[in-house]
Parts: C-alpha cells; sequence; structure tokens
C-alpha cells in the first residue's frame, strides 16, 4: 500500500512537471519539417476503423477514402455539386430519373476498367439490406447500364437530395473485381480509381497510400505518398506539427489558433462547416412537454458566450437553425437568435405553471468542450431559477439514451451534409430517425416534405424557412452553434495547393509538398 | 470485595502505559521533521476545507465571460478558467470536495472492512479460508484504479459513486490489515485468561483484539486517505466523479486539458494542490508508521 501511495505523489508530480514542460514550450524555435519532400504526414482525429464504403459509418473514415476512390460526382470548394466520374448528368423534368454521362478511359487501381456495369455493380451493393448505404438509396428503385459509358438510376419518388447523397459514400465506385475477390467486402484491401492506391494500415497507427501513376485526371496527383496517422487528441497534433513530424493536422486546439495564425509559420485554413450543435428537449415527457418551458428554455441560452467561452470565438459561429452560411438554405430570418432575456424566460416560466423555475437533468458527452458547453448553459439558465443538472455519459451511451428517448434534454450535434434536407428532415419530422424529442407537427412534415421532392433551391430555402420560424415556436431543439471543428486545418508552409472544402473531406491530388523553403 | 480491588487494579495499569505509549509516540513523530511538514500540510488543508467560503473571494462556480483565461496576478492569486471562474477560489474549494471524498470512502472502507476482518480472524474456519479471503483476493487481483473504474462505470457516475467505488476499492487492504493483526492477538494470553474467565466472543473482539489492531490500521487509514485523494481526482478527470462544473481538483484538471499550453495556470494549481494534499497524507502516513512501529522504540 505504501508503494501505491508513494506512486500517486508521483503521479501528481508528474502533472505538475507537465505542466511546467507545458509552459516551456512557448517560446519554440524555428518551425520545419522532418519528413521527406513529396510525403505527406497527416494527423486525423481518430484512425478511420472502416475502408469499405459499403460499411463505413464513421466520418473520419472519409478523409482516406477521398485518396482510394472517386465518386460519381463531387462538390467544389462553395457546395456546389460538380462532374467526377460521371462527366455530366441530366435529372428529368419528373425528378425521377438520372442519367449518367461517364468519363472514359479510367482504370481501377488493380487494372480493370471503369465502366456502366462496375456503376451498377457498386450502387446495387449499396442498396442490399446489410449496406450501412442502404437507407440513403432508399428512393432508388432501378439502376440500370444503357450502354458501355451510360448509366440510368429510377427513382420511386423525386428526392431533391440525391446527388448531394452521391457526393459521399453512397457515390463511390470501388472495383467490382476486388469486391469478388474479397468475398463481398473491400476493407482490407480497397481498390478504387482514385489518385491514391492502397499501401498498408498498421492497426492503430496509421494507413499509407502511394501515387496511382495512372490516375485519370491530368498531371495529377502531385504527392507520392501521404500517411494517415490517427491521432485523438488535438494538443498532442499540435505539439506535432511544431515540432515538424506532421505536415498537416484536422484538430487545432481553439485556444491555439490565434497564435498559430498570427505567426505566419503555418498555414492555417479555416471556413464554416456544415454541421450544428445543441441540445434536445424530449417533448414527450415532464418537464419539457410544456411548450412554455422548452421556450422559456430557448430564451435563457447565451450562444454568444457559447461561441466566446467555449469556442474561443474559432471553434464556430453562433447557430439558430441546422443551416450554416454554406448550405443554400441558410437565411439570416431563420439562423438569428432572440437576445437572451432573463424577463421574457420569467413570464414563460409563469405561463408553464412554474413561476419559480424547475431542475431538469442535461445529458452530455465527456469531452472537455462539452462538459464546458453543458456548464455555460447551467450557468445561462440559473438567473430565471432553472436548475440544470449536468450528467456526463460516454458517446455510446449517450446515443443510445438518445435514440431512446432516454432523457429530459440531451446534447448531440450533426456533423452536417450538403444538402439541407439531410440536415433536418429525419431530426423533426413525426417519427424520422434521429427526432429523439418526439416532436411531431403536422405541418413541419408537410413542409419538409414537399420540400425533398422539388429541386428549385430558391423554394426550397422559402420552406425550409417557414419550417424554422415553427421550430423557433414549438423549440423541439435547441441550436447553439455551427461548428467549425472538421473543417479547420492546419499545416506546414511548403505544404501547397491545399484548398478547403465546406464538407471537411481533405482531397489531396491537388496537393503538393516542396522541399523545406520551397 | 477481592473483585472490585482487582478490576481497579488492572485498569490503573492499563492506564499507564498507554499514557506513556502516546507520550512516546508524540515524542518519536516529533522527532522526524518530514511528519511534522506532513501533519502540517494536512492541518493547513482541514483548515483551508472548513473555512473555505472565509478565504475564497469568489463564489467558485460564478462563470465571467469577459474574464477569461487570465493569468495569475490580472485574474486574481491563480488566475481565471476557460469559462472566467476564479481558479484560487475553485482549489480552495476543492480542498472541501477531496477531503469530504476521502473521507467518507476511507470510512466506508474501514466500516466494511474492520468488522469483516475482526469476525474472519477470530473466528477462522470455513467463512473466513474459502469465502472471506477468497473474495479479498480476487479483488486485489484487479489494480485498485481499474476496480474503481469499474465500479463507478457500473453505479454510474456523480460524486456519490465515485466515494462508494473508491471505498469499495479500499476494503480489501482493511480487512487483510485487521485480520492479520487479529491473528496474531487472538493467541494472546489475555485473550486466553479473558476467554477463560468467560467473556463473551464480541466483548473479546471489541475490548481485547481490536484495540490492539489500531495502530496498523491507523497508518493504513492516514495513507489511504492520501490515495482517495488521487483516486478522486482521478475518476473526476475521467468524467465519473464531480458533476462537470463542480470545483474538484480533478475536473479541474481535465478541463484545463485543452489549455495547458496556453493557461498552465488552470491545471499547474490544482496539480499542485493534488500533489501536496497527497504528500501531506504520505508523510504523515509514514510518520505515524515509524513513530509506532516497536523496532524505534527507545
Amino acid at each position: 500500500m505504501v508503494g501505491l501511495t508513494r506512486s500517486g505523489a508521483v503521479a501528481s508530480l508528474m502533472v505538475a512537471l507537465l505542466v511546467v514542460v507545458g509552459c516551456g514550450g512557448g517560446g519554440g524555435g524555428a518551425p520545419q519539417s522532418n519528413t521527406p519532400p513529396g510525403t505527406l504526414e497527416v494527423a486525423l482525429e481518430a484512425e478511420p476503423p472502416e475502408l469499405d464504403p459499403n460499411l463505413s459509418s464513421a466520418y473520419v473514415d472519409r478523409q482516406v477514402m477521398a485518396s482510394l476512390y472517386d465518386r460519381l460526382v463531387d462538390i467544389d470548394e462553395n457546395g456546389k455539386i460538380v462532374p467526377m466520374l460521371a462527366k455530366s448528368y441530366d435529372v428529368s423534368d419528373d425528378g425521377k430519373t438520372y442519367t449518367f454521362e461517364l468519363e472514359q478511359g479510367i482504370k481501377f487501381h488493380d487494372g480493370t476498367p471503369f465502366n456502366a456495369e462496375a456503376v451498377k455493380f457498386n450502387l446495387e451493393r449499396y442498396q442490399e439490406k446489410d449496406s450501412v448505404r442502404s437507407t440513403e438509396l432508399e428512393p432508388v428503385k432501378s439502376v440500370e447500364a444503357v450502354d458501355e459509358y451510360t448509366v440510368r438510376v429510377t427513382l420511386d419518388r423525386p428526392f431533391a437530395p440525391f446527388l448531394a447523397v452521391l457526393t459521399d459514400r453512397a457515390g463511390i465506385i470501388a472495383s467490382p473485381k476486388a469486391i469478388e475477390e474479397g468475398g463481398g467486402r473491400i476493407s482490407k484491401n480497397p481498390v478504387g480509381t482514385g489518385p491514391f492506391e492502397f499501401v498498408e494500415r498498421v492497426r492503430g497507427d496509421h494507413i499509407t497510400v502511394k501515387k496511382n501513376p495512372d490516375y485519370w485526371r491530368e498531371g495529377l496527383p502531385k504527392l507520392d505518398t501521404i500517411v494517415y496517422n490517427g491521432i485523438d487528441d488535438e494538443n498532442v497534433q499540435y505539439q506535432n506539427l511544431r515540432s515538424g513530424e506532421l505536415d498537416l493536422i484536422d484538430s487545432i486546439p481553439f485556444v491555439e489558433f490565434e497564435n498559430l495564425q498570427e505567426s505566419g509559420d503555418y498555414r492555417v485554413s479555416v471556413v464554416p462547416g456544415l454541421g450544428y450543435q445543441g441540445f434536445y428537449l424530449n417533448t414527450q415527457q415532464p418537464p419539457f412537454d410544456n411548450k412554455a418551458l422548452r421556450q422559456a428554455v430557448y430564451r435563457l441560452v447565451d450562444r454568444e458566450a457559447i461561441v466566446k467561452a467555449v469556442l474561443r470565438n474559432v471553434g464556430g459561429t453562433p447557430a439558430n437553425s441546422p443551416f450554416s452560411k454554406q448550405s443554400f438554405a441558410y437565411s439570416k430570418e431563420s439562423d438569428s437568435y432572440p437576445e437572451p432575456s432573463v424577463a421574457a424566460a420569467k413570464k414563460l416560466l409563469e405561463e408553464g405553471g412554474e413561476p419559480n423555475g424547475f431542475s431538469f437533468t442535461y445529458k452530455t458527452d465527456p469531452s472537455p468542450a462539452s462538459q464546458q458547453l453543458g456548464q455555460v448553459v447551467q450557468n445561462n439558465l440559473k438567473p430565471a431559477g432553472i436548475d440544470v443538472k449536468l450528467e456526463q455519459l460516454e458517446f455510446g451511451t449517450l446515443l443510445e439514451d438518445s435514440s431512446n428517448g432516454n432523457f429530459e434534454a440531451l446534447a448531440l450535434g450533426w456533423s452536417g451534409r450538403i444538402d439541407p434536407d439531410l440536415n433536418i428532415y429525419d431530426f423533426v419530422t413525426t417519427n424520422g430517425d434521429f427526432n429523439d424529442s418526439g416532436y411531431s407537427n403536422p405541418k413541419v412534415d408537410r413542409l419538409l416534405n414537399e420540400a425533398r421532392t422539388i429541386s428549385d433551391e430558391g423554394r426550397r430555402k422559402e420552406l425550409y424557412t417557414q419550417v424554422m420560424e415553427i421550430l423557433h415556436e414549438d423549440v423541439p431543439y435547441v441550436y447553439t452553434y455551427h461548428s467549425n471543428t472538421t473543417t479547420d486545418f492546419a499545416m506546414q508552409l511548403n505544404v501547397k495547393g491545399f484548398t478547403a472544402y465546406p464538407d471537411g473531406i481533405l482531397r489531396l491530388a491537388d496537393v503538393d509538398k516542396k522541399q523545406q523553403g520551397g | 470485595m477481592s473483585e472490585a480491588v482487582t478490576a481497579e487494579g488492572s485498569q490503573t495499569q492499563a492506564i499507564q502505559p498507554r499514557e506513556r505509549r502516546l507520550a512516546g509516540f508524540w515524542r518519536r513523530f516529533r522527532r522526524n521533521k518530514l511528519a511534522v511538514f506532513g501533519l502540517a500540510i494536512v492541518a493547513v488543508l482541514l483548515l483551508t476545507a472548513l473555512s473555505a467560503p472565509l478565504i475564497a473571494p469568489s463564489d467558485p462556480r460564478a462563470q465571467d465571460y469577459a474574464l477569461t483565461l487570465q493569468p495569475p496576478g490580472v485574474g486574481g492569486l491563480m488566475g481565471t478558467d476557460s469559462l472566467g471562474s476564479d481558479v484560487f477560489s475553485r482549489v480552495i474549494y476543492g480542498a472541501r470536495i477531496s477531503l469530504m471524498s476521502s473521507l467518507i470512502s476511507v470510512g466506508l472502507a474501514l466500516l466494511v472492512g474492520v468488522p469483516v476482518g475482526l469476525t474472519s480472524g477470530y473466528f477462522r474456519g470455513f467463512w473466513d479460508e474459502w469465502i472471506v479471503m477468497r473474495v479479498v483476493d480476487s479483488l486485489q487481483a484487479f489494480p485498485f484504479l481499474i476496480l474503481a473504474l469499474v465500479i463507478a462505470a457500473v453505479l454510474g457516475g456523480g460524486l456519490g459513486y465515485a466515494m462508494i467505488a473508491i471505498g469499495i476499492g479500499f476494503v480489501p487492504a482493511f480487512v487483510r490489515i485487521t485480520r492479520a493483526q487479529v491473528l496474531s492477538v487472538r493467541g494472546r494470553d489475555y485473550v486466553d485468561a479473558a476467554r477463560a474467565i468467560g467473556t463473551g466472543h464480541t466483548s473479546i473482539m471489541l475490548r481485547h483484539v481490536l484495540p490492539n489492531s489500531l495502530p496498523p490500521l491507523l497508518v493504513q487509514t492516514t495513507l489511504a486517505m492520501g490515495y482517495a485523494i488521487i483516486a478522486e481526482a482521478t475518476l473526476s478527470f475521467l468524467g465519473l466523479g464531480a458533476e462537470p462544473g463542480e470545483p474538484s481538483w480533478g475536473s479541474m484538471l481535465f478541463q484545463a486539458q485543452a489549455y495547458l499550453t496556453s493557461a498552465w495556470w488552470m491545471a499547474f494549481f490544482p496539480g499542485m494542490a493534488i500533489f501536496f494534499a497527497v504528500l501531506g497524507f504520505n508523510l504523515l502516513g509514514d510518520g505515524v508508521r515509524e513513530a509506532l512501529d516497536p523496532r524505534t522504540y527507545d
């Protein structure tokens, strides 16, 4: 026991030392990359668990997949849908038939040709029940290879987000031969048409890809090798960038952001993301089956304080809708929020029959940022007599409680998708997959169902604005901020040609890394 | 009449050596400078915890978003944290949470461990050999922290459960120590004598066996206090202890993680508080052990 307590004392001393060492790092030397030119050492927030697009459910998988595979269509830096493997596409007037003209002469990494049959093979594979993609392609009725380079997809109803879905994993075309050889699965031997070929994966450490010499886009890719390192601690990423062990990192500690930008020693890229954060209020049980109490909470949350204190003004922007500025559905009107007001909240509390306030439990994940966000919300609500009890749950448990409706309030955000439908439909329509508040409003259902069937963006935006007006009144969910965390990167100065995309996915074919100082 | 005389006689005999022993203990303890230093730290810690509202300049939960991450000096004695709370006030109140949770968890371990060890060592037999000791062995097979983590994870988060988890984690050590002492004492002549004059088991255990098992328990309790502080901080750091926002040293460290390179004071002061608190209890425990050790008798 004495030995144990001694080690305890040593542990606490080490904590103190760690801090002191941390302070010493402030001075720093001239930054320099220690990695060879032509090789890019990338840090990802986690090691991608799955490289088969058929089975992938983690966002981070997409970072590596973007190098290995091409998709039928892609987005540009403004979030507009652009051709990729399909050099053009045509949508029928009734919005049910999509015809894709494919690029010709492309080969998969295993030498087999890319053609309409390959597209049909992949899309049909994604439609099978055991595919993680099947719900995304649920409106697809049939896929037809019209000729060698033409594919026709028929939907059973108009579905406006369809092309946006194809910019993600459901649009990835992998080698049918490799899939067959792998027994229907290419997790270990991913073969696509992408700018880089798979080399190796060392579990718990890194994934390496190398240049595809026969890549179909002229002159690309520029790099020889990319090493993707899974590093879940943003401080570790940051320190390794500074020591030159990493060339590009995907997580920047908020508080270091300005230093990093102002130092001029690194390039920092940040664009607004497509996602949002906030918390559900459970409309199916007390206290939040009472609309006035939901509104009271809504009127007290100080979004600017959250962005300032928790995100250090760099991790995101205040939000009151699921649509960030990157989305065509964004409107200033629906994303603006009322000034926090204790007086207004008290009036609502009286209306709701709880003039002296009430208390509720707010469930959240245990990350430092989420905890602090909870504390700010707690502090915001206190002046009106609303007592918030914070409960932190491991992420898996949190997701479970959320989908089971086992909560009063629960903080859970969304990483965001290109099409606005995918940011709102399943979250607020009656019995929607992610409608964890148990909210139901027939008018919202009707407007959102209409919005997903029409293709005119202006008209859709009008519908979404109407929906937001209702949601601001009903408050099944309190939006707090649009997160930048998936879309901010820092890199060494000799990393050239980097472009940021609103979906936060690294497209590295155009990126090059010159000799130090180049 | 003769009976009363005997009783009186034995009483005076019992008191004198105990007083002498206490004086000797204090003399030996005092000679150990480190032990006195440990005692001083623990005393300061106790005083701080008791008078936290008088010492702390502000509410440890108060947030001021206009004054976040202020360095020590500008933002109070120990600066402010990322939510603009005063770090000094939080460290002061943290002493309360730390001491309270270690007192309760060690108290729980004593409450369970001592009676179990006492009866099990006194009666021996199947219950002792095959039930109690096997359970204790299997509990001890887990590293203490893993055990506390598993218990905390099963019971759920929150400081109350963390204290129970830590307490359960300590039980085996207290059972073992009590039992070992009981085994060495139960065969002594005075126990046999008590039994011979017809004293009941409970009375023998409480009046003759337990008092003579106290010194090692005292040492163990002091050391366990220190370890309980670490354990509470660790569980809070891992999100299984104090509620977020509570001024616990462990959760302060957790919150400070993201600011290690930019706001060192957020981690440094709670880290130092944990360090000194644990150091204090360890030095005190070591001092008590040495002062009680028969080999250091002068």
